[in-house]
């Protein structure tokens, strides 16, 4: 009994040393490459530490999306790329999620996952040729997604709400 | 394809992912052994095993069960992203994610020219011996021995060898093979032990496990661990065999007389070579295979063989835990 205690013991040592390290070397990196992905307090700082110009933001929000965004994340390498995420005013879920990536790989579709796409329509954003997705999320909530392609980067708005403020906020971007 | 455009796709995410999974699954399940003294072949077999098939399914399991899984939040408050490493540039010129494509590739290449090509070879001389060889004369060991074990009495081939080589073919109709060499060195007994160990291998050939095992596990050809692992699953399928044997001899120590024949002859050396550093003269598949016969030599000295207990709980607690921690490995 007192060996099989042991055992235990030893593995739950051994498992969380597992952890430990899995942990710091999931740190590490962030601390050797400064320009890798990581969270940032503000777009200024975005623009000034990782050197991205073009971080397109609008400079129209409804009233039911929190300013400033809750979270922010960018990286420079292996491509650049910025997420910004708007939480809403009454249930402080993301509300809209707005990416601008030099790949196709970045993605951040998860954080307004579609249940059903209703409708995919070419869409003219101001002389740019974009593509409006509307449909529904989880307990039937209306939401939209509009991407275009600018300077090299995808950009990427997707909102729970129908495609009217969302192309609102876009068309804000260009101003 | 840029590295990191590879490792951002399917192919690439599947690669680097089984491979942190492998090498988790490995520590852990390396350690439970070592926190209940885990010495059974059998037992010690099935929870290697898990370490070499685990990472074959673990990533698109993952993924199906979380699609989001993927998504740049869920990497940023993982608990390991290895593509943070991939990315990472050495001296800002050389991609870590280059360096890990080149350990791939080496394991490939061992993989191919170590497992694949003398499995081909094995197979092709094993066919062609079989029409070299002469029919021993029928042993009554045998046919008892393959009673016991509940399988039909295989054919005994002597080849004439000077080395001393003595290997079965599975199949319908199996076949031990044994050389004149080896014929002239062991003694009866060793003879008896080592046929028995022959039959244990056919007898295990029956329950094909490891034969689909070595099937999934090409999937993993590029995986390091993957490679190891199965090394390791292949000597504990020795040592089962060993306990079967001694199971139907009764006699460990012919068994390990019989091994000990199997050393290479620079085993015993000139006294002027023990003046020699030690590093120097083996070569290092002589050396490896000198420590599987040691381990295998000492297990049969130091008693009679373990039970095979089922374990079960230990290794379903093992993998449990394996499966949790690999979730947030991405």
């Amino acid at each position: 009994m007192k060996a099989k205690a042991y055992g235990l013991f030893y593995l739950l040592l051994t498992v969380a040393a597992v952890l430990i390290v899995l942990k710091t070397l999931h740190w590490l990196p962030t601390i050797l490459q400064k320009d890798m992905l990581r969270k940032f307090d503000s777009i200024e700082e975005v623009r000034a530490k990782l050197n991205i110009r073009d971080v397109y933001v609008p400079s129209y929000f409804p009233e039911n999306i929190v300013w400033p965004p809750s979270e922010i994340l960018a990286q420079a390498k292996p491509y650049p790329a910025v997420l910004i995420i708007f939480h809403a005013v009454k249930t402080r879920d993301a509300a809209l999620v707005i990416s601008q990536a030099a790949s196709d790989a970045f993605s951040a579709d998860s954080l307004i996952p579609f249940v059903q796409v209703t409708r995919t329509v070419s869409y003219d954003l101001k002389n740019r040729k974009a593509l409006l997705e509307v449909g529904m999320c989880g307990n039937a909530e209306p939401c939209s997604r509009l991407s275009w392609t600018e300077n090299n980067y995808r950009i990427r708005l997707a909102m729970k709400a129908p495609p009217f403020e969302l192309i609102r906020i876009a068309e804000s971007m260009f101003r | 394809m840029s590295i990191s455009a590879f490792f951002g796709s399917f192919a690439g995410m599947y690669v680097a992912q089984s491979f942190c999974h492998s090498i988790i699954a490995s520590v852990i399940m390396d350690q439970t052994l070592r926190a209940w003294k885990i010495d059974d072949p059998l037992v010690r077999q099935r929870f290697r095993l898990t370490v070499v098939l685990f990472p074959i399914f673990s990533y698109p399991l993952y993924q199906a069960i979380n699609p989001d899984r993927g998504s740049v939040l869920f990497r940023l408050d993982a608990l390991f992203d290895i593509t943070r490493w991939l990315n990472m540039e050495l001296w800002g010129v050389v991609p870590f994610g280059l360096l890990f494509l080149c350990l791939l590739a080496i394991t490939s290449l061992i993989f191919l020219f170590q497992e694949m090509v003398p499995i081909l070879k094995h197979t092709l001389e094993s066919k062609t011996m079989e029409h070299e060889g002469t029919r021993r004369e029928p042993d009554p060991f045998i046919e008892n021995a393959s009673r016991a074990l509940s399988i039909d009495k295989p054919e005994v081939f002597v080849v004439e060898d000077d080395d001393l080589l003595i290997f079965s073919t599975t199949g319908r109709n199996p076949v031990i093979f044994v050389s004149t060499g080896l014929t002239v060195t062991l003694t009866q007994d060793e003879m008896q032990a080592a046929l028995a160990h022959e039959l244990a291998h056919i007898a295990r050939s029956r329950r094909p496990l490891l034969l689909a095992a070595f099937f999934l596990r090409m999937i993993l050809f590029f995986n390091p661990v993957a490679l190891i692992e199965f090394r390791r699953v292949v000597r504990n399928e020795e040592k089962i065999c060993d306990d079967i044997a001694v199971s139907l001899t009764h006699r460990p120590d012919a068994l390990a007389e019989a091994l000990k024949k199997f050393y290479p002859c620079r085993e015993t050396p000139e006294p002027e070579e023990l003046q020699k550093p030690l590093f120097a003269p083996i070569p290092l598949e002589e050396y490896s295979h000198n420590l599987q016969l040691d381990g295998r030599i000492n297990r049969l000295g130091s008693g009679s063989p373990s039970s095979a207990g089922g374990r079960w709980f230990y290794l379903i607690m093992a993998f449990l835990i394996v499966a949790a921690v690999n979730y947030f490995v991405v």
